[in-house]
């Protein structure tokens, strides 16, 4: 039993882990006691919920590969808009289906991610800035390209509405792709070499440099992986709202950096895990729901967030330095 | 004298801007040796040992890997050609990679499309820290190397590269970082490693740890090689005397 305890504190995400089990605990023992004023188990609230955290949540997966290059991806909020209206727009002017226009929004995304990563690694100049450069062109490559009017979603295909929007009782198909997207990469991350390669890369450059890897080569397919998964992320959340906002997604990239941060990742790299990070998004919209359903003035929701993040943190590096 | 070194360079010499940080250098590695490099800071130990490991290329000069004379440039190549592994004071892993994805790192084995066989690396890993290494205080090759001591990383790092077959281990400051007992066993391990035709070089400031170990000695000055004895023929007191006269 002690065993089983540090086993699960030794890993990246055990402290989330922790964490996210007594919330869960203390909430269903709450739901189940005052099932009338503490909705917490009603099928409604678990559906909305689930829905919610499929978006931040495959962006994160992707920035937290990053994460674990050692580097950083502040455009994915922007380019989360920017590639669900290329992909909006390839179904209404180009009339593409719209699983070919999802594959060219996805395709937009890892090009950006391969320039941004070309930048970073052609100049060696911090991907923060890089980024944060990037962030504003994405923003405005989107008002250029489209304009400020917000853009409906409209295809046709029942299939797609299906496979995209459809549910399973309470659970929806966009927390399934969710579900996906993270077992692909923990197969990447845990089980791939190249995996091993981004820990490596991220953990000690020097010695990846040493063994023979290339940290340029590693960390180009990292910053891929980032711009592919901010597009998904934003192809998925546009099909099951039905429009997007040129100015939305601004401001999530750094909710994503929050998910991964609670769920492990180091800010510097070499460490995290992709069950972590899905950990840490679950647990930001848990922490949400809960707020709501405790009528917790909203207004106030980023505040419980920010608290959030650092107590992660203290925790993480807390139950660590016991082992 | 008459075997096949298994490096060597002639007239190497390696400029940065005005600074002459090799000046017409002569070095060699030979089977079965421990070769002590010697000298104060900014002599070109440093250097020498990044130009031989292929992280820095030498303006002129030419360098001969068993007796055949070969251009390394880059990590890879001196690896490959040469058999060369360099081990830092803060050695080339990872503190938060596990003991068996360190050994493996950048050379996993991998069952189908690149995915890793765990099993199989971690048996392996298990064999690695058993053979001839004996680290004490290492029960399982999924701890993480940031749990160890830095005489535990330095023997991980030691013995990946046994394992890997290299021939010849730079090792930088190997000690600096260590207690006295793990210095003692990371000494020892480098002479036991002769045995396994494995041979050495040692940068160290600290000239008892050389004596205890080197087969032969080469001190730099400026960018010079400007003494080198083998064991036999000299003793502590001159190879002192040539490390510190300016």
């Amino acid at each position: 039993m002690k065993n089983l305890f540090d086993n699960i504190r030794s890993k990246p995400a055990g402290g989330i882990l922790i964490l996210f089990c007594t919330i869960q605990i203390v909430a269903i023992l709450g739901g189940l006691l005052y099932p009338e004023h503490f909705r917490y188990l009603n099928p409604a609230n678990i559906a909305v919920l689930l829905k919610s955290m499929s978006p931040l949540g495959i962006m994160a997966i992707g920035v937290g590969v990053l994460m674990i290059s050692g580097e950083f991806d502040l455009s994915v909020g922007t380019l989360y808009t920017f590639c669900a209206i290329v992909t909006a727009t390839m179904v209404k002017e180009y009339t593409l289906s719209p699983y070919l226009a999802m594959l060219v929004g996805i395709i937009v995304g890892i090009i950006a991610g391969l320039i941004h990563g070309n930048i970073v690694n052609r100049f060696t100049i911090p991907s923060f800035i890089v980024t944060l450069g990037a962030m504003l062109l994405w923003k405005g490559g989107t008002l250029l390209y489209h304009g400020a009017k917000s853009l409906r979603y409209k295809y046709e295909s029942e299939t797609y509405k299906t496979v995209l929007t459809g549910d399973i009782g309470v659970v929806d198909a966009s927390f399934l792709w969710f579900i996906g997207v993270g077992i692909v990469f923990y197969f990447i991350v845990h089980h791939h070499k190249i995996g091993n390669h981004f820990f490596a890369v991220g953990g000690n450059p020097e010695a990846a440099i040493a063994i023979g890897i290339n940290p340029k080569r590693v960390k180009l397919i990292a910053f891929a992986i980032a711009g592919g998964c901010a597009a998904l992320s934003g192809v998925v959340a546009m099909s099951r709202v039905g429009s997007v906002q040129p100015g939305g997604g601004l401001g999530l990239e750094l909710e994503a950096i929050a998910a991964c941060v609670i769920g492990g990742c180091a800010l510097m790299g070499g460490r995290g895990s992709i069950i972590g990070i899905m950990l840490g998004t679950a647990l930001i919209y848990t922490i949400q729901d809960l707020l709501l359903l405790l009528r917790a003035p909203g207004f106030y929701f980023e505040m419980f967030v920010g608290g959030l993040i650092v107590l992660a943190v203290i925790i993480n590096v807390t139950i660590r330095k016991r082992i | 004298m008459n075997q096949i070194n298994y490096y060597e360079c002639k007239n190497v010499s390696k400029r940065y801007g005005n600074l002459t940080a090799l000046d017409n250098v002569d070095f060699h590695i030979a089977k079965n040796e421990v070769v002590g490099l010697l000298g104060d800071n900014g002599a070109g130990k440093s250097t020498l040992i990044k130009m031989m490991s292929g992280v820095v290329a030498p303006d002129t000069g030419d360098v001969f890997v068993d007796g055949k004379e070969t251009k390394i440039s880059t990590r890879k190549q001196s690896e490959e050609i040469a058999g060369i592994e360099t081990i830092y004071q803060n050695s080339a892993l990872c503190d938060d990679m596990t003991i068996i994805r360190n050994i493996f790192m950048g050379r996993e084995i991998t069952k189908f499309f690149g995915f890793m066989d765990h099993k199989k690396m971690e048996d392996l890993s298990l064999e690695v820290l058993e053979s001839g290494v004996h680290i004490s205080g290492i029960d399982s090759p999924l701890k993480e190397i940031g749990a160890l001591s830095g005489g535990q990383k330095q023997a991980v790092a030691i013995a990946r590269a046994v394992y890997f077959k290299r021939k010849i281990l730079l090792l930088d400051e190997p000690t600096s970082a260590l207690s006295v007992r793990e210095t003692e066993r990371v000494l020892k391990y480098v002479t036991e490693l002769k045995n396994e035709n494995v041979s050495s070089v040692v940068v160290t400031h600290n000239l008892y740890h050389a004596f205890q170990v080197c087969d032969r000695f080469v001190v730099m000055s400026h960018g010079k090689v400007v003494f080198e004895k083998n064991k036999s023929d000299t003793n502590l007191e001159e190879v002192t005397e040539q490390v510190i006269k300016v």
